[in-house]
């Protein structure tokens, strides 16, 4: 039963994002009536998760900053040809990661790397970094510095479709059905990446995942 | 999930820690401010072709509405442009009623009062009408004329001569001037021709035979001094041969019958 929920919820898109994506659409309306301002909701609303994955895909702080920002004014110039088939936040999303994939495309031998600080004020995370440093018994902060940029370094040994789905998935929390329509391919393409993703990430981060 | 020393970490765990790292408040700051800036310039500087795309976009989303309002527009234009063509028509008509129902030949040697204060250009328009519509009735007066006259002129070649009105009107004035004898040797004696004859002028209802034949004389010299003259529709060729003096002429004022020649 449970198992049944968790592979719904990873499949189909929740229904709490079906109220959210409605919301949205009345936002959008609004915006397309002439209330230029009502645009500035949506920006506050998804400018976090927007930044996040640009920032995940790029490993760049600045080049996350600017491509976010893009990624908004992109849609508020095209939002009159937004009709609301398919929820807001899906159609920002392909706008960001088009834009990263063609920045990425673009700069794919220019990679400069500014990582932000993991905030520890989430639980889980704290746990996670807890039971490490336990283990291995090195300084906190140093270890966590050490994993941050071993996991940075294995996010960009992934392909840029890799990497999209495993920032989707993993991090954002999208369903395969979202990411299928954020990404304009189908849900098994969807799939089969992030298994593939994942035994390579596996691989990579081996050292810090105890048997 | 919820590690402990006791449970094994797996790579969701690990990145969930990329979930973690977000920035600090004052890089939402800056944000801010560099997306309104580009905000306020994407409106003010929009490209040359957003209005194109709007209003293709805005068409697709109305075809319908947009289709119906233009067959709507289209008929409402139909049907004004049949009410302005019905009120202009009653002047057509009007000016096709006044117009002489003869001939052009005729209308042009006799010029009508219409004729004379209508411009050149309606009075053409007139003549084109008379000779496309009411061709029938016109020729159908004019060999009643003639036939009724005693000079045995068969009637389809009066009907079918471009001046033979124009014969007939020459013939009543050289019959106001002649002497009885001659007279009587044409035309027969008056109340002969005068019996023959009047039934027919009753029966014309053409205001052009109902002129007198003096005011036709003067009404003829005046044409030709008029600048817009519609003899100009008539060839010279036709306007030489059968002149008046060329038909007066002819006849021998000498000998007790009138002999009459004419020359083409």
């Amino acid at each position: 039963m449970n198992a049944s929920k968790t592979l719904e919820k990873t499949l189909v898109a929740s229904p709490e994002r079906k109220l959210e994506a409605d919301a949205d659409l009345a936002v959008v309306r609004q915006v397309q009536a002439g209330d230029v301002a009502a645009f500035d909701r949506l920006i506050t609303k998804y400018r976090e998760r927007v930044v996040g994955i640009v920032y995940n895909m790029t490993s760049n702080r600045e080049d996350a900053a600017d491509l976010a920002q893009d990624a908004f004014i992109k849609a508020f110039q095209s939002i009159h040809r937004f009709q609301g088939q398919s929820s807001f936040f899906t159609w920002l999303y392909r706008i960001a990661i088009n834009s990263t994939l063609s920045h990425l495309r673009k700069n794919r031998l220019r990679a400069f790397f500014s990582l932000e600080a993991i905030r520890e004020e989430d639980p889980v995370s704290k746990e996670v970094i807890d039971a490490l440093t336990d283990k291995t018994g090195v300084g906190r902060d140093t270890f966590v510095r050490e994993l941050q940029e071993k996991l940075n370094d294995a996010m960009q040994k992934l392909s840029i479709n890799h990497r999209t789905v495993v920032t989707l998935f993993e991090i954002d929390g999208l369903s395969h059905q979202e990411i299928a329509a954020v990404m304009d391919c189908s849900v098994g393409t969807v799939r089969s990446r992030l298994h593939y993703a994942k035994q390579l990430l596996q691989a990579e981060l081996q050292p810090y995942l105890p048997k | 999930m919820k590690p402990d020393s006791d449970q094994k970490i797996t790579l969701e765990d690990l990145l969930r820690l990329k979930r973690a790292e977000r920035p600090a408040p004052e890089f939402w700051v800056k944000f801010d401010a560099d997306i309104r800036a580009k905000q306020l310039s994407a409106i003010v500087s929009r490209p040359w072709w957003d209005g194109l795309a709007r209003g293709f976009t805005f068409m697709g989303r109305h075809q319908m509405p947009l289709g119906a309002a233009a067959a709507l527009a289209l008929t409402w234009v139909g049907v004004q442009h049949m009410a302005t063509h019905q009120v202009a028509s009653p002047h057509i008509v009007k000016l096709s009623v006044a117009a002489p129902p003869a001939p052009a030949p005729a209308a042009e040697r006799v010029p009508s009062p219409v004729q004379l204060e209508m411009g050149p250009r309606l009075v053409v328009d007139a003549v084109a009408r008379a000779e496309v519509a009411p061709a029938k009735p016109a020729m159908a007066a004019v060999s009643s004329h003639l036939v009724k006259a005693p000079v045995s002129l068969p009637p389809d070649v009066a009907a079918q001569s471009p001046f033979s009105d124009g014969l007939a009107v020459t013939f009543a004035d050289y019959r106001d001037q002649a002497p009885a004898a001659v007279r009587t040797a044409v035309f027969g004696s008056d109340g002969d021709f005068e019996t023959m004859a009047a039934p027919v002028r009753q029966t014309i209802s053409d205001p052009l035979a109902q002129v007198d034949p003096a005011q036709e004389r003067r009404a003829r010299l005046l044409d030709s001094a008029l600048p817009a003259n519609p003899r100009a529709m008539v060839s010279d060729w036709i306007r030489s041969r059968s002149a008046d003096d060329r038909i007066y002429e002819s006849l021998d004022h000498t000998s007790d019958h009138l002999l009459t020649g004419i020359r083409f």
